[in-house]
């Protein structure tokens, strides 16, 4: 690796949440805790995990789209949460996201050049004419016809709106790019196209991605180095193709077994992992996972286990994989 | 097994069902035919539009009748055409010897009436047991589908309910009257895979313990591979391979099933060889003449354009059919390696 480019350390989210009858109580979901990772240049990152694990919510709060309650993020070593205005302008220049539906992420009333020009605006970047020439580049490089500038969303399949919205990530030419499950809405064949095209841009530009999804299939064909979440917490990291081939954790497992795989031969290990995953409002004392786990001990409903370092790229969160004593202290 | 049983429950013939768009009808499944057998699991699969879920309407007849209708066809439960059959009679098998899920319970169920009564709403509608009698056996019927302590959460609502546990729900009321066919339109798709793969095991155990024929409808060919005796794929409206499972994956013959297998990330495997389908499905009100796949496809001759292939045997390959002037039917084999 050639150095590091995102630094996030122990990254905490809560949100109040109203419950009970008309609302009248309230609380607290813990959506992240002690988050933890970092991320090379041009390395792509994955966050995996099912709906609720948090995996969204740490991706918006790298670009404080959310605002964490505790933690820190370091971009190219400059604090990202302390930031100021100006600062924060600019640093979310180089910060740009993805979002999951191209049919709500873009303005309907806007031609794809007006919403593709106006973040050049905002931060100042160049003349109309130099604005323009820009929009047409970018369009091309995501395989967009010229003429798409001058048409609305409505007028485009959800492939290529979510071409038009990496470009419109692009065009202020960004260093990392946060994409929060970019393929998830569309078909089989879409999917792949705008893989294919996210692979290239990565190459290209020497992007890095940070790339939340919740299909394992798709993380594995773009990431290199993944985290696992489950119920706002990281449970285990290590690089890609290690740590679907050889799961440690054991939810790591469980999420390998059921995803399911397109060869009748490798039926998936169906209905391996009992129960659900539980309230963020109320997440189980000791290790969270604990009530579904097919290794659970007496310590994992006590405590929450610590990080253990597994050789020299991996790291779990799993009393089967007890610490050393001195190496435990932190999370990733 | 006696000769009975290897009868199809379902036999589904020349189905074409038309949706009218500015005045005109255009065909969203054209000429479809299979048969399900007793105990049999149908996946239905392809990309949005290819007319997957339409047929599954179609043969219980809920297409929308402001501006569709089934067009012709016949579509056969125990020798029967439910086509012929007007809106009285329909209700009648409807919910009870043929029942659909759908891929979104919240919206299938009704948010205030209790679980339990609605899975005794079906009970009672197409049987004479007495409300209590109901009452016990939408409490087994809940059991059945494992919801856990199902006797307390009889009187709950559906928002008390995570999502999995409302499929089963769901699958309790169409469970409820023992139907011999259940259309199962995407009913894991919302789900996140761990549950997936627990509501997945649930309808194969069902399929196994009652007998009942199954039509599964995916976009999923992974979630096909877990749960599929046979498949048909589909493409713009039309079954362009029909195969049994383990055959369909090893041989894909038609150029879209393989080119879809080739489009899939997969966990299992490493990534290099992902290869994305060029273009996109033409829309329906422009569908070409000839093999609707034509302007995609690798293999094309001119003919593709021109005519439409039949669903044809596969040379050398048993029950195996496909769409292809290339790969199917007397003309095939003649392809360049």
């Amino acid at each position: 690796m050639t150095g590091t480019l995102l630094e996030v350390e122990r990254l905490s989210k809560t949100f109040q949440v109203r419950r009970g009858f008309l609302g009248g109580a309230t609380g607290t979901v813990h959506a992240l805790s002690n988050v933890s990772f970092s991320v090379g240049v041009g390395e792509t990152f994955g966050l995996v995990g099912e709906s609720g694990c948090g995996k969204s919510t740490a991706g918006r709060s790298i670009l404080r789209l959310v605002e964490p309650d505790a933690g820190r993020v370091r971009f190219k070593g400059e604090d990202v949460l302390t930031a100021r205005a100006a600062q924060l302008r600019r640093l979310r220049r180089e910060m740009q996201i993805v979002f999951q539906d191209p049919y709500s992420s873009l303005n309907p009333r806007r031609t794809i050049g007006q919403t593709l020009a106006e973040p050049m605006a905002v931060h100042g970047l160049g003349g109309a004419g130099e604005i323009a020439e820009t929009v047409r580049a970018v369009l091309a490089e995501v395989g967009m016809p010229s003429d798409a500038a001058a048409k609305y969303p409505h007028e485009f399949s959800g492939g290529q709106r979510q071409r038009i919205g990496i470009a419109r990530a692009l065009v202020l030419q960004p260093e990392l790019i946060v994409a929060d499950e970019p393929v998830s809405a569309l078909d089989v064949s879409i999917q792949a196209q705008i893989l294919v095209l996210l692979r290239g841009l990565q190459e290209h530009r020497k992007l890095s991605f940070i790339f939340i999804s919740h299909d394992l299939g798709v993380v594995r064909h773009f990431c290199r180095r993944v985290a696992v979440m489950y119920l706002g917490r990281i449970v285990e990291t290590g690089p890609v193709p290690a740590i679907f081939d050889e799961p440690l954790h054991p939810y790591t497992q469980a999420l390998r077994s059921a995803s399911p795989v397109p060869d009748p031969k490798a039926r998936v290990a169906m209905a391996k992992l009992e129960g659900e995953v539980a309230s963020a409002l109320a997440p189980p004392a000791g290790c969270h996972f604990h009530p579904r786990c097919p290794h659970a001990m007496e310590i994992c409903k006590r405590v929450y286990p610590a990080w253990t370092h597994v050789g020299k790229d991996r790291g779990v969160a799993c009393h089967l994989f007890p610490a050393p004593a001195a190496a435990s202290a932190l999370t990733p | 097994m006696s000769e009975r049983s290897t009868e199809p429950v379902l036999v589904v013939e020349n189905l074409t069902t038309e949706f009218r768009i500015g005045g005109t009808w255009y065909p969203a499944v054209r000429r479809v035919g299979f048969t399900l057998g007793r105990n049999e699991t149908l996946a239905l699969v392809g990309e949005s539009g290819c007319g997957k879920s339409i047929t599954a309407l179609s043969i219980i007849g809920l297409v929308p009748k402001a501006n569709g209708r089934v067009a012709a066809g016949r579509v056969l439960l125990a020798g029967r055409d439910l086509l012929s059959l007007d809106e009285r009679e329909m209700e009648k098998i409807r919910g009870n010897r043929i029942s659909m899920i759908f891929q979104e319970p919240m919206t299938s169920l009704n948010p205030v009436l209790p679980v339990g009564f609605q899975v005794a709403e079906a009970l009672r509608y197409h049987t004479d047991l007495s409300p209590k009698a109901a009452r016990a056996r939408a409490l087994a019927l809940l059991e059945h589908v494992k919801i856990p302590s199902a006797a307390r959460r009889f009187n709950d609502y559906p928002h008390q309910f995570s999502g999995g546990m409302r499929q089963r729900v769901m699958i309790a009321v169409a469970l409820a009257c023992g139907p011999e066919v259940l259309l199962a339109d995407e009913p894991t798709t919302a789900l996140d895979v761990t549950i997936q793969a627990q509501v997945l095991a649930l309808l194969a155990e069902l399929k196994a313990s009652d007998g009942m024929a199954m039509i599964f409808i995916t976009h999923n060919l992974g979630v096909v591979a877990s749960i599929a005796d046979r498949v048909a794929v589909m493409y713009a409206g039309d079954i362009v391979e029909l195969a049994p499972v383990d055959e369909l994956f090893a041989h894909p013959t038609h150029p879209y099933t393989e080119a879809l297998l080739r489009s899939i990330p997969r966990v299992d495997r490493d990534a290099f060889d992902l290869k994305p389908i060029p273009g996109q499905v033409p829309p329906i009100t422009a569908m070409p003449a000839g093999c609707r796949y034509a302007d995609r496809c690798p293999l094309r001759i001119e003919r593709c354009s021109v005519e439409v292939p039949p669903l044809a045997p596969v040379p050398g390959l048993r029950g195996h059919q496909a769409r292809c002037w290339v790969r199917a039917g007397a003309g095939a084999g003649a392809e360049a390696a």
